[in-house]
């Protein structure tokens, strides 16, 4: 009984944690923008502007939940659901800590490029039921961007695969013991990054939302707590890539015994969430066809030359 | 009946009343939505027979990509109601006739099968990655690598049909 | 199976020689790479040799129906000239897709497994499929590889579908293994039995899965569809014959009375609807259907001498095909037609063309002293060790029919006036495969023993 309750708990308590995770992501990205760009940033409500996200969540709450008259209108509201609800999957399969981790599937990798794969429809639904040509156009870029970068994503991570000889996330961990994933596979590292930037539509890949172009883009049209979904689940991608990334390349949870692993863990992927947020800092934005390009006459190659060269080494050193 | 029977009579109703909504369904984006649709619940019968590996496949090729790709070609068609061409009448009854048939004698085909003597049920965990590896890559060897002709040649054409003519 | 390899590493070549602009290269390489692996095939006659697991078994069946693929595709190259050239400036991918589709042809011919069975269908059809469609500002060869497509992997779905439902009855792919256990699940198997049968007969363009046929024929490039007519059905027939005559024997009852209609259907709607034809293009398209019912008898009727009787009547259809679409792309080029009225007088400007169009006609007619005499002649042999002599009254009533609108193309070339009389010039090569067809066609008219008893 016991342990039903605990799974149970587990559950819940990812879910609670994941949801302020991805609200509190919110202050920090504008204050950690304000510092990287010399500004002040939300200062006024609360400690250290701290109130800022109940403020903006009580906003989101309380605007007209608008539906436009030539939207379509089931798409409409399907389309914000799809990505919050294949990111929230996406976390059922990573392990937090020996104990934290709500199913270890022996297709675990799989299961996140799948569900990171649906994630593509938010914002094709989206642009399309919003029957605006600026969320069209969004929709058709961001259609044709994550469907390229989700090709090198998943071979990206073959080599990882290879090493640990399994699809399971907690397998791949308990791998790393002796040395971390990404001294092995330093490009596998680099690649899986940047095509999962590109999958959660984060500047500098953030194409479909362009807003000095297109609006903004595929949620031109969205407002209220529609809007506030989108908006999550951007939040909830970041926090998604950053602990794959830590799973399969940084140890997971593991590190020195001096800090539990749960923390450990956390450590690493709030680094790589600073990370997301110093990039959409730094860095402008690229042309769509530049974006295109780069990924498939460069990343591509460059995956499957590293999938060669791993393959090779390991079948080398595993000779008998 | 177990969980495992209930879950799958629950998948085939819904995979059979998505597929029929494909075809009804007047809007092709519509259309497109209900066979993705139909794909998750094909996923869910392939796990249910721990086939993981096709299920996930499934949904990552054809849910995640393809049906992508159909949708962004329909967009770009701008395909709806109004531009539909619409069968005849007799065309709908020949069909309904034929494809009635067709039920009939894929109906009597299954009925008739034993089912307690199937090939999954003599292996359980066939479906699973390990195994589908060790059978691909040991039996099915020569037409897993002789696909890529396939690739290639459909790659190269896919280019030489795209491609714009300098001359 | 080496075969297979140098074909495709000959189609890499290929592809590479063009990304280097070695336009002069692509031809001579496409046909040393075809002729090597025919001699590679030569050398293991009579071994039997299986690969992977039964995958592919290079028996003598086999083998013979590889050379006849590689050796019409030599002689579709050679005609090819610049015909290419003249499509557009990518010529090397065309070679390529045809090589690739070449491969997929013996793949088809020599697979002992449904896997490869599969895989070589298809890599036949896409490529197939995008040769259809490569005059890209031409909307009939858009509308030749839409169709084409469209219905093809229709076809090809169904053809899963019925291997799904084998797999199902039997748990095995392997053509033996299927045929030992055919009768575990009777009903399950004649239902995947039908589905495959449809498929092939629909890859074969066989009435009443021939509405493709005529529109792709003519949309398509003219030697696509030489290619497509001869490379493409002999290879279908050998997959065909190959299948029901290994697997699916146990069960003929099941199949043969659908196939019979099949025949009849095919053989009336193949011939008749040909001799209303004025373009002489879609009447060989339909005398194409009409010459899948003849070769479809011999499959009906599975017999000792079926694979026989199958491999002269491909060698006699595939050369005599080649010598008249190499005949029609000439006249097409000089008159911008390929109507019937384009051929008028050609038998005294081009008395050499005219000569090779009469006897192709002639084989395709199945006029003794030419190769499609015996062709006609085994496939009734097969009939009539059968019994099935009203089979034989329809097949002979529709051959005779064939005569007629075969003539008309030869009475337009020797008994009509031509508007110009300007002769027709042609290359070397291009002679020299119209000849070399012309003197096989004659050579196995009157020695037809030097192919008949060699499988």
């Amino acid at each position: 009984m016991s342990e039903t309750l605990n799974y149970w708990l587990v559950i819940v308590g990812i879910l609670f944690v994941l949801l302020n995770i991805a609200a509190f992501l919110i202050w920090v990205e504008r204050r950690m923008l304000a510092l990287w760009q010399d500004r002040l940033g939300p200062n006024r409500a609360g400690p250290f502007g701290l109130l800022i996200i109940l403020a903006d969540t009580l906003k989101l709450f309380f605007k007209e939940d608008w539906i436009p008259p030539f939207a379509d209108r089931h798409v409409f509201v399907i389309a914000p659901a799809v990505i919050v609800i294949s990111v929230l999957l996406s976390f059922a399969i990573i392990p937090f800590a020996p104990a934290i981790q709500i199913v270890d599937l022996n297709i675990g990798l799989l299961f996140f490029l799948g569900m990171s794969s649906l994630g593509v429809y938010s914002i094709v639904l989206g642009g399309w039921a919003s029957n605006n040509k600026y969320s069209l156009l969004g929709a058709l870029r961001g259609a044709s961007q994550m469907i390229s970068y989700e090709v090198f994503m998943g071979l990206s991570l073959m080599g990882v695969v290879m090493l640990s000889g399994s699809f399971s996330l907690r397998t791949i961990v308990e791998a790393q013991k002796d040395y971390w994933f990404v001294l092995l596979q330093p490009v596998g590292f680099v690649i899986f990054f940047i095509a999962g930037i590109a999958e959660t539509h984060r500047l500098p890949f953030d194409i479909p939302e362009a807003e000095s172009e297109l609006v903004a883009g595929f949620h031109s049209e969205y407002s209220g707590m529609k809007f506030g979904m989108f908006f999550i689940g951007e939040y909830l991608g970041i926090t998604l890539i950053s602990s794959i990334t830590v799973a399969l390349f940084f140890g997971g949870w593991l590190g020195p015994a001096f800090l539990p692993p749960l923390a450990w863990f956390a450590i690493k992927t709030a680094g790589f969430i600073l990370f997301f947020i110093l990039l959409r800092a730094s860095l402008p934005r690229p042309r769509y066809d530049q974006l295109m390009e780069y990924g498939w006459k460069i990343l591509l190659p460059l995956t499957l030359l590293n999938l060669l060269v791993t393959g090779g080494i390991i079948l080398f050193l595993n000779q008998p | 009946m177990t969980i495992t029977q209930s879950l799958f009579y629950f998948l085939a109703f819904v995979a059979i009343f998505s597929s029929l909504l494909v075809v009804t369904a007047k809007n092709p984006i519509h259309s497109v939505l209900y066979l993705i649709l139909t794909f998750f619940t094909l996923t869910g019968e392939y796990i249910l027979l721990n086939a993981q590996f096709i299920g996930i496949v499934n949904i990552i090729v054809y849910a995640g990509a393809i049906m992508v790709l159909f949708l962004f070609v329909i967009m770009l068609l701008n395909l709806n109601v109004e531009s539909e061409p619409q069968k005849t009448n007799l065309m709908k009854f020949i069909g309904i006739i034929t494809g009635g048939i067709g039920l009939v004698v894929l109906t009597a085909a299954l009925k008739s099968t034993d089912p307690s003597n199937t090939v999954v049920i003599q292996e359980v965990d066939m479906g699973l990655v390990k195994n589908l590896g060790q059978v691909l890559f040991k039996e099915f060897l020569l037409p897993f690598e002789i696909v890529s002709i396939l690739f290639l040649s459909a790659m190269v054409g896919a280019v030489l049909l795209a491609r714009k003519e300098t001359k | 199976m080496s075969s297979i390899i140098i074909i495709a590493i000959t189609a890499i070549v290929v592809l590479y020689l063009g990304l280097y602009k070695v336009k002069s290269a692509l031809l001579p390489v496409s046909v040393l790479g075809l002729l090597g692996a025919a001699a590679s095939l030569v050398c293991v006659w009579d071994k039997n040799i299986s690969y992977f697991n039964d995958m592919l078994v290079f028996n003598n069946y086999a083998i013979a129906f590889s050379i006849l693929l590689i050796a019409t595709t030599i002689l579709i190259f050679l005609l090819s000239g610049n015909y290419f050239e003249k499509i557009s400036s990518n010529v090397a991918e065309y070679y390529t897709i045809l090589l690739f589709a070449l491969s997929g042809g013996v793949v088809m011919v020599s697979f002992q497994n449904m896997s490869m069975l599969f895989i070589g269908i298809e890599i036949l059809s896409v490529s197939m499929y995008i040769m259809a469609g490569i005059k890209k500002t031409d909307s009939a060869s858009n509308e030749a590889a839409l169709k084409y497509f469209l219905m093809g992997s229709f076809a090809t779905g169904i053809l899963l579908f019925g291997i799904a439902l084998i797999y199902g009855a039997t748990g095995s792919f392997n053509l033996v293994q299927i045929a030992g256990k055919a009768s575990e699940q009777p009903l399950l198997f004649y239902a995947g039995v039908i589905f495959m049968l449809i498929a092939m007969t629909f890859k074969v363009g066989v009435a009443p899965f021939h509405f493709w046929t005529p529109d792709v024929y003519q949309g398509a490039p003219t030697l696509v569809s030489s290619f497509m007519s001869t490379v493409v059905k002999t290879a279908g027939f050998a997959a065909f014959l190959r299948l029901f005559g290994s697997a699916f024997t146990s069960v003929p009852a099941i199949w043969t009375v659908t196939l019979v209609v099949m025949v009849v259907l095919t053989l009336l709607i193949g011939n008749i609807t040909a001799a209303f034809q004025q373009n002489v293009k879609r009447m060989l398209a339909y005398s194409s259907i009409s010459h899948a019912g003849y070769m479809l008898i011999a499959i009906l009727l599975l017999g000792q001498a079926s694979p026989n009787a199958i491999l002269i009547y491909s060698v006699a259809y595939s050369i005599a095909s080649v010598a008249s679409f190499g005949v029609m792309v000439a006249v097409k080029e000089q008159k911008g037609s390929d109507d019937l009225s384009a051929f008028n007088g050609l038998g005294r400007t081009n008395p050499v063309l005219a000569f090779v169009m009469t006897v192709a006609l002639c084989s395709l007619g199945g006029i003794p002293l030419t190769a499609g005499f015996f062709g006609k002649f085994y496939i009734f042999g097969v009939a009539i060790a059968a019994n099935y002599t009203w089979l034989i009254a329809i097949a002979v009533l529709m051959a005779a029919v064939g005569i007629y609108y075969y003539f008309k193309v030869i009475i337009a070339m020797y008994l009509r006036e031509s508007e110009n009389s300007e002769s027709i010039q042609l290359s070397l090569a291009y002679k020299f495969v119209l000849i070399f067809c012309i003197m096989i066609t004659i050579l196995l008219g009157i020695a037809p023993a030097l192919i008949t008893n060699i499988l």
